[in-house]
């Protein structure tokens, strides 16, 4: 088992926050995110609660040692479940791989809120676990590989995130806003 | 422009994301405004629901059809569907309650 987290101030109010987070793909820091399609959307008629299923497909060579033992492929999909609560400001976010599911098991969890002086928290946490009963290296050499480029995708998705609200907000004013 | 899984999906996503995100922008610092009373809070959600399916309703069902069917071809529905046994996730996680602040 393997656990991630980080916590980042985004310069930007909660609310841009959450409105530029539609328009987070594609950027040039996340070239590996592929294709992004809503399969479900909801809105609370009581609480007001957007709830959203996504998949998202990546691109990402996987080691030739998990392709030959697992199969794997170039494409992995993950299935993403938001929140986003007016009420309490926050949205949560919910990610888990589907591809590899059966091996490996990578679950992330992300917070926005709002911070005291008008910006926004992000709060992120991954647990990475292997599933089947592997060979204890095996178990954990692929774990290792999904925790890495966790954290590569992590980093890349604050970068590509920051410039994305940056241009939506500072650089180009509202016209852009309808294009995702 | 961001993708949709399939190729020919790819403009009903862009039309229904465009109809998404031009709601969306108009719902959201409203709603943090009425959500401070628990009366107003639910006339306003449900207003805007009723505002999302006039507006996106039509282009939704036909994106939606698109995906569901390249979900099917790229063999993903059987990892989905165990996805969403496994953690349906249908409402907020513990730990964030929903109710109006006083």
């Amino acid at each position: 088992m393997r656990y991630f987290t980080q916590a980042f101030d985004y310069d930007h109010s909660w609310s841009k926050v959450v409105i530029g987070m539609w328009h987070k793909y594609p950027n040039p820091h996340c070239t590996h995110v592929m294709s992004v399609d809503v399969v479900d959307r909801s809105v609370d008629p009581q609480t007001g609660i957007i709830r959203t299923e996504r998949i998202l497909g990546c691109k990402q060579r996987a080691p030739t040692w998990i392709v030959k033992l697992f199969g794997g492929s170039e494409d992995a999909f993950v299935r993403e479940i938001s929140f986003v609560d007016p009420t309490t400001q926050t949205m949560t976010i919910s990610s888990v791989n589907l591809s590899l599911a059966q091996f490996a098991v990578c679950n992330e969890s992300i917070r926005y809120s709002p911070t005291p002086d008008g910006r926004t928290r992000f709060t992120q946490s991954a647990e990475i676990e292997s599933r089947m009963a592997l060979w204890h290296s095996v178990a954990d050499r692929l774990e290792s590989w999904l925790a890495t480029r966790f954290e590569q995708n992590a980093q890349s998705g604050k970068l590509g995130f920051t410039d994305v609200l940056r241009q939506l907000w500072e650089e180009h004013g509202s016209e852009q806003h309808q294009h995702a | 422009m961001a993708h949709s899984l399939s190729a020919e999906c790819t403009p009903l996503k862009l039309a229904y994301d465009a109809c998404f995100n031009s709601w969306f922008e108009g719902y959201l610092e409203p709603a943090v405004i009425a959500s401070a009373d628990a009366a107003q809070r639910a006339a306003y959600s449900r207003a805007k629901a009723e505002e999302f399916e006039r507006k996106c309703g039509a282009v939704w069902v036909r994106y939606r059809e698109c995906v569901q069917k390249a979900v099917r071809e790229k063999g993903l529905t059987d990892l989905l569907e165990h996805a969403r046994k496994e953690n349906p996730l249908k409402d907020l996680p513990p730990a964030v309650s929903s109710s109006p602040r006083s």
